[in-house]
């Protein structure tokens, strides 16, 4: 992107190295889609949780594990199938026998990076626990409360074709994603790229951490940091204050979705390596941020993308 | 909230521009319907607080039928001012019980400034263009409201609303006025009113009737509204000279006087010009009739006026619009030296079989005064000495009404004066004409006019007499001079004393100046003055179409330099130099046919314009991301030189 920061700049001018050597560790693995990648790294730079939606294929897994072997820290993947116990996740605690006392046996939902596979084949049981979880930043087993690690992000993958036997994940608890996106296919060029090349997955073991839980939390703390200007403010505020006058929409979006917005689009703009935020952050972002929370009325037969879609098309940037 | 039905505030507001629309109607009509109208408001209201649904369409349908029916029996049919606005304000009552969506409200909102302006159709008094004013206001508050609530306005109870809607308001209002003033006085006012008001113009309100009988003047006492106002070019006339000649009366029935066949038929020159002529302008409210009000005898009176045998000056058409008119009289004019026979036949005749006891009276003067004169002074100074009151409260007369007054009642109001001594005149045999018009007047020192009232019509005698030809004699002057010196008012007594307290009395008097000041600068603004004006303008002898078209071009103009100051207050916060500077960058792309669309970002539109504009692309890329560095960053430093890059920024076609 054109806004390139003065060289001058020396606010964690370190920590932005890292990171700019963490995406592009990531985009020689994931062909063609930065823009993915930069919604990912805001997810996780504004401390939220991301879901991706899209056909099986398509590197939902492959992105999510780049991004885990990048990030360093821990990591562990978890592949939902439909007898998965809620145990499964979060951990058990076993009678030990020779101490003659109970011991917690962390689940995989221990670790900083968590890539839940193909989230819907859980029961709703299961699938609550990861989300209370997420929710939470802690794990309650047997009245005894588990912290789970900083930063915990969590990447979950959905089929949303193959729905036989699944339970796609009820909209009240969707916003537990901050962001919710789809990868698509990659374009011919791209693909021809694919072929030729290496194997992904031997590509992936190449990948060196370029981070650290400590540099993400510093990353997580310069986002926070960044500017935001009136006019990216108000812009902001019209977006949502669109979203609730539309006729078509149950309810509009909240003021703590209007919070992740800014927050989000602040990590965009360090993404992006910008010092401030612009309102194309902004415009980027809403897309992903917005229609997983918004539910628009049955009779209107109205689809939540493609109304966020038109706000953004009717309104003006200031 | 239900997002169709359109929430409480903006539902008001629209009732209450249609209430204060109304009002003055719904005081003109029958009660039942004024109850009603107001009735329908009201459920309406009561609908938008507790979102009742709309009634179904049946019973819409035969209520709005109901009224049309009421109304065609109550007014006798559909057609006149009065019938139409009630039928305007009954189907817009009607209108509340489907008003639902945001554009019924609007359209009631419009409705309302049309209905407020047809009360003009009744009244050109001065209050109410302040009744207009605020019921302009409060539709055009109503009309921002539901603006608001269209626009996405989600909380319209919001405290701070109200005061934000009647800003805007009072500020579109004022915007309007520009407009207004150029139509005002450009609007091309025609020579001859184009169409003509129906009858019924006094709305019950009478003036001056043209016979007279008793009471037909006295029932005028007690308004006090304005007959007409008098400027003189010099000092005005003593107080006893001011006799304002109307109708004159030659027939009698027995209880009415009526005005000959001849007096009709305009037949006669203008007197001359005498060396006391008075020269004056009279500005007469609208009557309904034709008489032009002068002081004897009128010299030249207006274009198109006739003057007839007896000295009335007549308008062509009745008097149904404020009207002036430029007057000299003469008052040494001595009127027919010579009396013809038919005028001699004329003013003598009396009715068969009436007023005996007169009759015999005038039998016994006539043998003791053998002359005329001083039959007169005998009769005067009998009405003087003898218990003869001047009161309001008389007793309406039977058959023989001139000898229940002379010898039984003695006490009457003018009508009773001038009827019966014109009958005592006619029995002794000289020749008598009644004269019924308005006598004296309020002189307005400050702004030196005669304020005339309807409560100073007066009637009066002229007799004919050798060698002085009519000669005015007034009988009341002899009973009570008090009513001729300080006017109808100083013999009025009762409930009226409440209305005499003096700074009542001052403030009327300031308020009719005022409305003296409307009449003549706003309401007299006719082809005449309008002609005046653009003279002084240097705009000579305009045809009516070339006013018409100065008129649209400086409509243009007006509306042209208010839509500017509207652009310049809508461009988004462009205070600083920087956006300035940045604006006028995107004009002059637009100008290549490179328009920023309004949800584009700046960095966006650079994009699209290098990809359209290769040549000057880049250097626009790097003043967008500028740009976009002071309007979105923290930093500042870059604002001058941002400011010269792009003044220096002209893209040419590629």
């Amino acid at each position: 992107m054109s806004s390139r920061p003065d060289p001058a700049h020396t606010v964690g001018a370190d920590l932005r190295a890292d990171l700019e050597r963490a995406l592009a560790s990531v985009n020689a693995v994931i062909v063609d889609k930065a823009e993915v990648v930069e919604l990912a790294f805001s997810a996780l730079l504004a401390g939220g949780h991301l879901l991706i939606e899209d056909l099986p294929g398509v590197g939902k897994t492959t992105l999510a594990q780049a991004l885990s072997l990048v990030l360093g820290g821990s990591w562990q993947r978890v592949q939902f199938t439909n007898d998965m116990l809620p145990a499964d996740i979060l951990g058990v605690s076993i009678f030990r026998r020779q101490d003659e006392q109970f011991e917690f046996r962390p689940g995989p939902v221990f670790a900083n990076v968590i890539l839940a596979d193909e989230i819907n084949r859980a029961s709703p049981r299961t699938q609550s626990a990861l989300l209370e979880a997420m929710a939470e930043g802690q794990v309650t087993v047997d009245g005894q409360t588990h912290s789970l690690p900083q930063p915990f992000f969590v990447i979950a993958t959905q089929n949303p074709l193959d729905l036989a036997g699944t339970y796609p994940l009820p909209d009240s608890q969707l916003d537990r994603f901050l962001l919710r996106t789809s990868i698509g296919y990659p374009s011919a060029l791209e693909e021809r790229r694919l072929l030729v090349e290496p194997d992904r997955r031997r590509m992936l073991q190449t990948l060196q951490p370029e981070l650290d839980e400590h540099r993400v939390i510093g990353l997580i703390e310069l986002a926070a940091g960044l500017h935001v200007a009136e006019p990216v403010l108000d812009y902001i505020q019209t977006l949502v204050q669109a979203t609730r006058s539309h006729a078509g929409l149950r309810a509009g979006l909240s003021p703590r979705a209007a919070l992740a917005l800014i927050r989000t689009a602040r990590a965009h703009a360090l993404v992006r390596r910008q010092d401030f935020c612009l309102p194309e952050n902004v415009k980027q972002i809403f897309p992903h941020l917005a229609p997983h929370r918004l539910q628009p009325l049955p009779e209107s037969g109205l689809d939540s993308r493609a109304v966020v879609a038109e706000i953004i098309e009717h309104t003006p940037v200031p | 909230m239900n997002s169709h039905q359109a929430p409480l505030r903006p539902v008001a507001w629209t009732i209450a521009a249609f209430i204060i629309a109304a009002l003055p109607h719904l005081a003109a009509m029958p009660a039942w319907l004024a109850a009603g109208i107001v009735a329908a408001c009201g459920w309406r209201l009561a609908a938008a607080w507790r979102h009742w649904s709309p009634p179904p369409a049946i019973l819409r349908l035969a209520l709005t039928g109901l009224a049309i029916t009421l109304i065609v029996l109550a007014f006798g049919g559909l057609w006149g001012r009065r019938t139409a606005t009630a039928l305007l304000c009954v189907m817009l009552a009607a209108k509340m019980m489907e008003m639902f969506t945001l554009r019924d409200l609007r359209l009631v909102a419009s409705v309302s400034f049309f209905l407020i302006a047809t009360q003009f159709l009744f009244s050109e008094r001065l209050l109410y263009l302040g009744y207009l004013a605020v019921g302009s206001l409060v539709a055009t508050i109503a009309l921002v409201r539901i603006q608001n609530v269209e626009a996405g306005e989600t909380d319209s109870a919001a405290p701070g609303a109200e005061v934000q809607a009647i800003g805007s308001a009072a500020t579109l209002l004022l915007m309007s006025v520009p407009v207004a003033l150029t139509l005002f006085f450009l609007f091309p006012r025609l020579a001859q009113p184009l169409w003509g008001l129906p009858d019924q113009v006094m709305d019950g309100r009478s003036g001056l009737s043209d016979d007279m009988s008793p009471g037909s003047i006295s029932n005028l006492f007690l308004d006090d509204s304005p007959a007409f106002r008098v400027e003189f070019d010099g000092p005005p006339p003593p107080v006893d000279q001011r006799y304002w000649r109307g109708p004159v009366l030659w027939d009698f029935d027995g209880t009415t006087w009526t005005r000959p066949f001849f007096s009709d038929t305009p037949s006669r020159q203008f007197v001359p010009e005498g060396d006391a002529s008075l020269t004056y302008t009279v500005q007469l409210e609208p009557h309904e009739r034709r008489w032009l009000f002068t002081l004897d005898y009128p010299v030249r009176g207006p274009e198109q006026a006739l003057i007839t045998v007896d000295h009335q000056l007549l308008s062509r058409h009745p008097v149904t619009a404020l009207t002036r008119y430029e007057l000299v009289s003469n008052p040494e004019f001595i009127d027919m030296p010579d009396l013809p026979e038919g005028a001699r036949a004329a003013a003598l005749r009396l009715p068969e079989g009436r007023n005996p006891r007169s009759l015999a009276l005038a039998e016994e003067l006539r043998a003791r005064h053998p002359d005329h004169r001083d039959l007169i002074a005998a009769v005067l100074s009998w009405f003087r000495t003898e218990e003869y009151f001047y009161t309001l409260s008389a007793s309406p007369l039977g058959r023989h009404g001139a000898d229940e007054f002379l010898f039984d009642l003695r006490a009457g109001y003018c009508e009773y004066y001038a009827s019966a001594f014109a009958i005592l005149m006619r029995a002794a045999g000289i020749p008598t004409r009644v004269v019924t018009g308005y006598q004296g007047g309020l002189w307005q020192a400050g702004s030196d006019y005669l304020l005339v009232r309807q409560s100073d019509a007066h009637a009066w005698t002229e007799v004919w007499l050798e060698g002085s030809g009519w000669t005015r004699v007034d009988p009341t002057a002899a009973v009570s001079p008090d009513r001729i010196e300080q006017g109808a008012r100083s013999v009025i007594d009762g409930p009226r004393h409440r209305l005499d307290l003096d700074w009542l009395q001052t403030l009327r008097n300031r308020y009719d100046r005022l409305q003296h000041m409307w009449n003549r600068w706003v309401l007299g603004f006719d082809h005449d003055r309008q002609r005046q004006f653009l003279q002084k303008l240097g705009l000579p002898d305009l045809s009516t179409e070339r006013i018409a078209a100065l008129m649209l071009l400086v409509l243009t103009l007006v509306t042209g330099l208010v839509s500017l100051f509207l652009l310049r207050r809508a461009r988004p916060r462009s205070t600083g130099a920087v956006d300035r500077a940045w604006h006028a960058m995107l004009r002059r792309l637009q100008r290549r046919g490179l328009r920023k669309r309004l949800e584009e970002t700046p960095l966006e539109f650079a994009a699209r314009v290098e990809a359209a504009l290769p040549a000057h692309g880049g250097a626009f890329r790097r003043l967008a991301a500028t740009y976009c560095r002071i309007h979105y960053g923290d930093q500042a430093e870059h604002e001058a030189d941002f400011i010269d890059q792009a003044k220096g920024f002209t893209p040419r076609r590629a």
